[in-house]
Parts: C-alpha cells; structure tokens; sequence
C-alpha cells in the first residue's frame, strides 16, 4: 500500500509557534497585536486597520490574515512536465480572557484554512517528500479551535480542544525556513500516522499539558485522538466526511500520545537575570517520542500470514498494535560576527525512527544550514541549504521483493528518496516575505516506477518554485 | 532565646543550627529589586484614535485633577500616524481601575511659541498642582534634517495648552524629567539634546552640547507654573542624530539621597552623578561616573526603586538594569523584552520607564508594538 501524497501535505510551523520561553516564571500568553510602524516597517499590511486592531486588543480579542500563494514546475524528471499553481488563507482569531472579561490566563483560539490550486506532488512527481507544506486538497475547513488556562504564573499551562500538534511538536526554527512538506510536519508521521497525523491541515481532539520548569526546560505531553477524518488507514483522506470542512470531532480511533522535552540554551526570556557573564550562541534541543494505540496494517504479510504480494493472499493486511517512534530536533546558532549582529549561521537537523515493519517509512532526517542577513542592508533576509533523507522501511521493500518472487517480472524495490533544497527568502517588508526556491529529489517515491512508462521508474526531479507570503 | 533551644543540650548542635538559620536569612535577603518582579502583562495599546505611535514617555498622577485620576498612567507618543518620528502630539492617559485607556490632549501640530512644530519626547511630569508639562522635539520630516528647537508645553488638567516654556536654554527636551515638587513651587530637571544637531546623515558626528537644565517654578493658586530661574547644571554630554532613532543623548533622570541627580548618558554608555543639583548655580559638566558600560546598553529613561537603587532601560536590548548609586555596582539586569525579532531581543523596544504608586513593579513600554507593560 503507497498511500498518494497528498497524505504528506504539513506546513512549517511558522504561524503559530508557541512562544517558549526561557524563564517560563513569567507568563507569556499575552500575544502582541502585530500592528505597529509606518508601511514598511509594520508587521502587518494593515497596520492598526484604522483603530481596529488596537480597539479589539484592549476587548482581548486579537485576530490574523495570512495569504500564501505560489507557483511550482518541474522541469525534468517526475511523470509529467509543467508548473501549477497553490494557495491558502488562514484566518485566526484570538481571545484573551483577562482582557475579555477579567478571567486570568485563558486563551482562546479559532483558525480556519481556505486551500485552493493544484497538487503539483500528485500531478507530476509522485515523490514522497512533496515541495510545499501547504499542497493539501482544496477545501475550506475549520481547523483548530482550543482553550488553553495557564496556572503558576505561566509555568503550566493545559490546552485543550481541536489542535494541530504541528504547531508545537518536533518544530525546528532553521528547518521552517524550507519550503518542502518534510521541513515542516516531517516525513515519518506524515507518512506513519492515520491521514498524517493531526498536523496541517487537520486537527483533531487532544488535551496537551505544558510545564516551562526554568532554566531552559519546557516539558510537553499530550493526548489526542490519532485519526482526523476517522477512517481505515487505506481509506483516510483528507476529504473524507464532514473532514471536509473541519468539523468531524473523531473519538473513536486510537489514542496518540506525543510527549516532548525542550531544552533553550543561551535564550533570554523574559524575566531572567543577567549577572554580565558572557552568553554563547543560541541553540534549541528537542527530545521526543509518540505512541499510537491504534492498529497499523504490515506492510509486508496478510491476516493469514502470507505475503500480501502472494496470489493466495487474503489482500487483508495484519493489524498490528499499535505504533511509536521517537525523535530528536536541534537548532544551533554556529557563528555571528558581534553580539547583536544581524549576521548570523545555523545549522537544524531533525532525525526520527519508527519499527519498519508497520510503517512505510521507518527512518527519516532533514538538517541544513541558513544564513541570515546574507548581504549588506538585508538584515532581514535568509538564505538556507537543506537536505531530506525519507527511508522506505524494510517491510516494504520486503513486499517489494515479493511482488517480483511472485510476479516472475523485476520489479523495483524501493529504497531513499532523497532531495536538496535552496531557498532564499526575501523580505520585502515585515509582513511581505517572496521566497524562490529550487529542490532536486533524488530517486523519487523512494524508486518507484513510472506509471507512464512502467519500464522506467520515476527520473529525479529538478523543481523550481516562487512563494509568496502577506500577512494583512 | 526560644525555649526549645534552651532544651539543646550540646552547645556545638546549638551553634549550627543558628548558623543555618542565619545562612537560609542571608540566602534569602534580596540583592536588589528586579529579583522580585514575578510577572510582565500587556497592560494596554497606547494608539489614540488619530494614529499616533511610539509610546515615549510615562508618567504615574500623584493626584487626580481634571481628566485625571491619581494613579493614572500618562503615556505620550513621539511619532504621528505616518511613523514619522518627531510629529506625535497626543497624550494618552490609562486607568487601572477600569483598565480605559483615554485621550487625555491631542496637543496642536503647531504653536506659535514652540519653535518647529510638536513632537512629543520622553520629558513629562504632572505636578501635585494638576500642571502637565511635556517636552516637545519636533520634527516636519521624521528625521532631525527638519528639527525644530522645541519646547516644554504646558497642560491643565483637563488637556489644554495652558503655555509653553523655551528659549535659549531649552533645545529638544528629551529625557524622562526628575521632579521636586512642594506644591506652590516646584523644580524640574531636564536633558536637552537637540543643540547643534544636524541632519542623521551616513555618520552623523556626536555633539558634546547635551545639558541638564533646571527650571524653578512657582506656581500661584490656579495659574500655570512660571518659571523663577533657570540653571544649566551639567553640560557637555554626547548628542547625535540617528536615522533609526532621531536622536541619541542623555535621556534619564533620577533623583538620590542628598541632592544628586542621576543621569543616563547614552552615548557615553554610563551613569553619572551630578552633586547638589537643587541648589548648585553652576554645571557641573558631565559629572562624576557611577557606573559605566558593563551591563549598560544605551542607557535610557531611568528611575528609582523603593531600596533607592536606579532602573535604567537598555536601548540596544531588552533589558532593565539595576545600579546600586551608593556603590556604583550594577546588581543585574531583568529581561523584560526578550523579543527575538531584534537582535539582541528587544533592541530598540524599551525607553520610558515610570514606577507603580504602590512601589511594587514599574510600567514600560515596548514601543515597537504600541505597548504598555507592566512588570510587578
């Protein structure tokens, strides 16, 4: 079973990214308006929006206007040639309630998506590590919709509701740079989890309790049904039902537990002393793992114990119970030239295992490095180079060598697929960011044949695209 | 001696849980103010309803007169709709009983006895006689290449220019003012940073013209203040344009134990301390150093806490220092915008600086949202 690779759509956590601070004795869940400063300078394209903003701030509520739109084309490899255009709209909106009506440290918190355009990773590459994050099947749907109660002066804090666990989870500041599926939600749960998991763009139900201890530390664990639209693993898209406009508040699959340790290392947060010692370069380290209650379908034996690939076979997979993985993220700032310098190289490499036999991808990684302000008078500008590395587990490639056993005709066993990309990400202003990028993939789909001409498999792919990104 | 240590029957188990407990007090003594501050709370945005941004100064009212209640939060912007720096004019005033935030002046663009136009500074106070006075640095470009020589307007109680205070001693009113105030009489002490300061080309010079001046005033039973004497008693500090920030000079001033004034100067990177400065006739120049760089970034507004020890805002970051004037130890500094949009976090984001009534925590602003904060 290939699952298509719309299954893989996430994005990079880049909207709503918890603050995590260093010193949680201070509570943080404050959001800040964005409106502020003249046109260029401003965070948003509309500033206070004629009093509106600030007005609405001072009532507690605050809200955002995201609008991402771009172009992809291939122009070698994958299974067709051409370019095709995508876009979404995301619409937030806030409450604070002490601000609202005098309750202290609760947050609530309504998003909605409109995705449109074509899927250029189902159209012409096949390839599992799709070019965008936010390819997904076009729809306008609720997304997330959670209130989150911070105790202890914001040193726990326990959401609960309709979440995305992509907006807090295995996030890696240098890898949101990239514009590749995998530098957002990664390849394993995308691939592993029913329908991906509850990342962009699904949510599902969850209580997701978060301790910021001091000294750096964050604490994360989280309980959330693991299946948004509620179906079998073979038939879970993202359309599925009333999925189709957010609204199917699915309990009745397995659980998902996904726990997470944080560790900052020289970030101020607010309300940390500084005695004059020398600080070091900012880093992030993340340590974390899910486990999912739910049966997962072998990829390479039936319910009898035949191969799937055998004539016999019942063609129903054996369920087994439950699945896991564990992972580690880390971020490190390496060189700047002075303190305070806009100038800046990092290094991020995301690394993840799940057991191969219930999974079509039991190894995944993606690392690279950026450069901020990478020329004079472009502080705000960042150039990156990345890699992905998505493993086809050894139970599917052992299904693979059964379909040719079997079949009596050579058939490709999948192995990696591999791809590189290079963005730059150009801000026009604070709330104006066109961002071209270009990827290679490297033995798309992991070595997949070529459904157009079955006696070739799928060629490597070079993908150039342009995103373009307004924050109103 | 409690009767339960009387019981110890060995002298040397006696002796140590004493030194214990003496050990746990000192551990426990706070070194200083800022340790005490638990939380930091978006209070409210300071945009009024005609755009103006850049929350500059704050000041707390010592009394309730007119629009205004004692413990209100003044807040001035220095920059118009447009961000232009140099051209707000507004007054805005927050109640923390009702958590409203008001218009309390929206001071006209152009008066005839300030020079140059009204752009509203970090310089305010408001008098236990209900009398607000604001500095004003104006500019017609949002850049020093227009400014004007400015002035100090004053306001009754209910927002209205009541008069204006300039001329020759008086050019760019900048930082944040220190206060004596007796009532019928007063004394106001204020940085000027606008002396021969030129446009913010590529590398603007640093001006050393920057005063201290202090004004006497008396002030009649319902008539505004009228100045009795004027006194430049420190001089020579840095001042220089900047196309990020206006301009750059001595902004913070707080009064100590017998009769010093404290001020930050920016430029120099450092406090210094100037004697006697209620009653000496003559500048003491850029005064003696208490303390220089070390956890100082661009001091800013400062002010004192309730252990007289000075708070002073980072301008290159997001921090608020403590100095101990007695021995001119920086004790530490409390991130209070750690914002990493800017590098460091929070650069540019802090500047005025004013202390609760109650002493318990201090009002900020991070200007670059249009923020008051309070920390407490």
């Amino acid at each position: 079973m290939l699952p298509g690779p719309t299954r893989f759509a996430a994005l990079p956590a880049l909207w709503f990214a918890a603050g995590i601070s260093a010193n949680p004795a201070v509570a943080q869940n404050d959001q800040e308006p964005g409106f502020t400063t003249g046109l260029w300078t401003r965070g948003n394209l509309l500033g206070d929006a004629g009093g509106a903003r600030s007005g609405l701030w001072n009532l507690g509520i605050t809200f955002g206007l995201q609008d991402i739109n771009e172009v992809w084309g291939n122009v070698s490899g994958g299974i067709h040639r051409g370019a095709s255009y995508d876009g979404v709209t995301l619409l937030s909106i806030g409450l604070d309630t002490q601000r609202g009506f005098g309750w202290e440290g609760g947050t609530i918190n309504v998003s909605a998506w409109n995705i449109r355009g074509r899927n250029i990773a189902n159209d012409n590459l096949l390839n599992l590590q799709t070019p965008s994050g936010i390819l997904a099947a076009p729809t306008t749907r609720l997304w997330e919709v959670w209130y989150q109660q911070s105790f202890l002066d914001g040193r726990l804090d326990l959401k609960l509701g309709q979440q995305s666990i992509d907006q807090e989870y295995m996030t890696s500041q240098g890898s949101g740079l990239f514009l590749n599926t995998m530098m957002g939600w990664p390849m394993l749960p995308s691939a592993d989890l029913y329908a991906g998991g509850p990342a962009y763009p699904l949510s599902s139900l969850g209580v997701r309790l978060r301790a910021q201890p001091g000294g750096g530390f964050t604490a994360l664990l989280g309980v959330f049904a693991d299946n948004p639209p509620g179906g079998p693993f073979t038939d879970d898209g993202q359309l599925r039902g009333s999925t189709r406009w957010g609204g199917n508040f699915n309990l009745r699959t397995g659980a998902l537990v996904v726990g997470e340790i944080q560790y900052a290392l020289n970030q101020p947060g607010n309300g940390d002393l500084d005695y004059g010692a020398a600080g070091g370069l900012p880093g992030t380290y993340k340590l974390g793992f899910w486990y999912d209650s739910a049966p997962f379908p072998d990829q390479q034996f039936d319910n009898t114990g035949l191969s799937l690939a055998n004539p016999a076979s019942t063609g129903i997979a054996l369920m087994r119970w439950n699945n896991f993985s564990i992972y580690g993220v880390a971020d490190q700032m390496v060189w700047q030239p002075s303190e305070g310098s806009p100038r800046s190289v990092s290094l991020f490499a995301r690394l993840m295992g799940a057991p191969g036999d219930r999974n079509l991808i039991n190894f995944s990684v993606n690392a690279g490095i950026t450069l901020k302000a990478p020329f004079q008078g472009r502080d705000d500008d960042t150039v990156g180079i990345g890699i992905g590395i998505a493993r086809v587990s050894g139970g599917a490639a052992a299904f693979d060598r059964s379909v040719t056993f079997f079949s009596g005709f050579a058939s490709p066993v999948r192995t990696t697929e591999t791809f590189i990309e290079v963005t730059y990400q150009y801000t026009v202003a604070p709330w104006w960011q066109l961002q071209p990028d270009f990827q290679y993939v490297f033995n798309p789909g992991g070595g997949i044949l070529n459904p157009n001409d079955p006696t070739q498999r799928v060629h490597s792919e070079a993908i150039f695209g342009l995103r373009n990104t307004i924050t109103f | 001696m409690p009767r339960s240590f009387r019981t110890v029957s060995r002298p040397s188990t006696l002796a140590l849980v004493l030194l214990t407990l003496a050990g746990a007090a000192q551990a426990a003594e706070p070194k200083g103010f800022l340790e005490g501050i638990r939380r930091h709370s978006l209070v409210t945005s300071t945009v009024p309803a005609n755009g103006d941004q850049n929350p500059y100064a704050i000041f707390v009212a010592p009394v309730s007169a007119g629009k205004i209640q004692a413990g209100d939060v003044l807040i001035d912007n220095f920059n118009d709709r447009n961000n232009l720096q140099g051209l707000g004019s507004t007054i805005v005033s927050y109640t923390p009983g009702t958590r409203q935030l008001r218009l309390f002046a929206a001071i006209p663009r152009n008066l005839p006895q300030c020079p140059g136009g009204v752009g509203l500074t970090t310089a305010m106070t408001m008098l236990k006689s209900g009398w607000v006075i604001v500095g004003s640095l104006p500019s017609q470009d949002g850049t020093t290449k227009t400014k004007g020589q400015g002035c100090l307007i004053v306001l009754d109680a209910q927002g209205n220019v009541a008069g204006t205070i300039a001329g020759p001693n008086i050019n760019g009113p900048w930082g944040n003012m220190a206060v004596i105030d007796n009532g019928a009489t007063a004394t106001l002490f204020v940085s000027n940073t606008g002396f021969d300061v030129g446009p913010p080309d590529d590398e603007p010079p640093v001006v050393n013209k920057a005063t201290v001046l202090r004004l006497d005033l008396s002030i009649a039973d319902g008539k505004p203040p009228v100045v009795t004497r004027q006194t430049v008693i420190a001089s020579g500090f840095g001042e220089q344009a900047d196309k990020d920030v206006f301009i750059i000079g001595p902004t913070g001033l707080a009064l100590g134990k017998n009769g010093v004034l404290y001020v930050s100067d920016a430029l120099g990177n450092r406090i210094a301390a100037i004697p006697d400065a209620a009653t000496r006739t003559d500048s003491a120049g850029i005064g003696r150093d208490v303390t220089k760089d070390g956890l100082l970034k661009r001091p800013l507004a400062m002010t004192t806490a309730p252990d007289g020890h000075l708070l002073v805002t980072n301008g290159l970051n997001g921090q608020v220092v403590e100095i101990d004037p007695e021995t001119g130890a920086q004790v530490y500094a409390r991130w209070v915008d750690a914002n990493k949009a800017q590098s460091p976090p929070g650069s540019g984001d802090l500047f005025g600086l004013a202390m609760t009534p109650a002493g318990d925590g201090f009002y900020y602003v991070e200007d670059e949202v249009n923020m008051l904060v309070l920390a407490h």
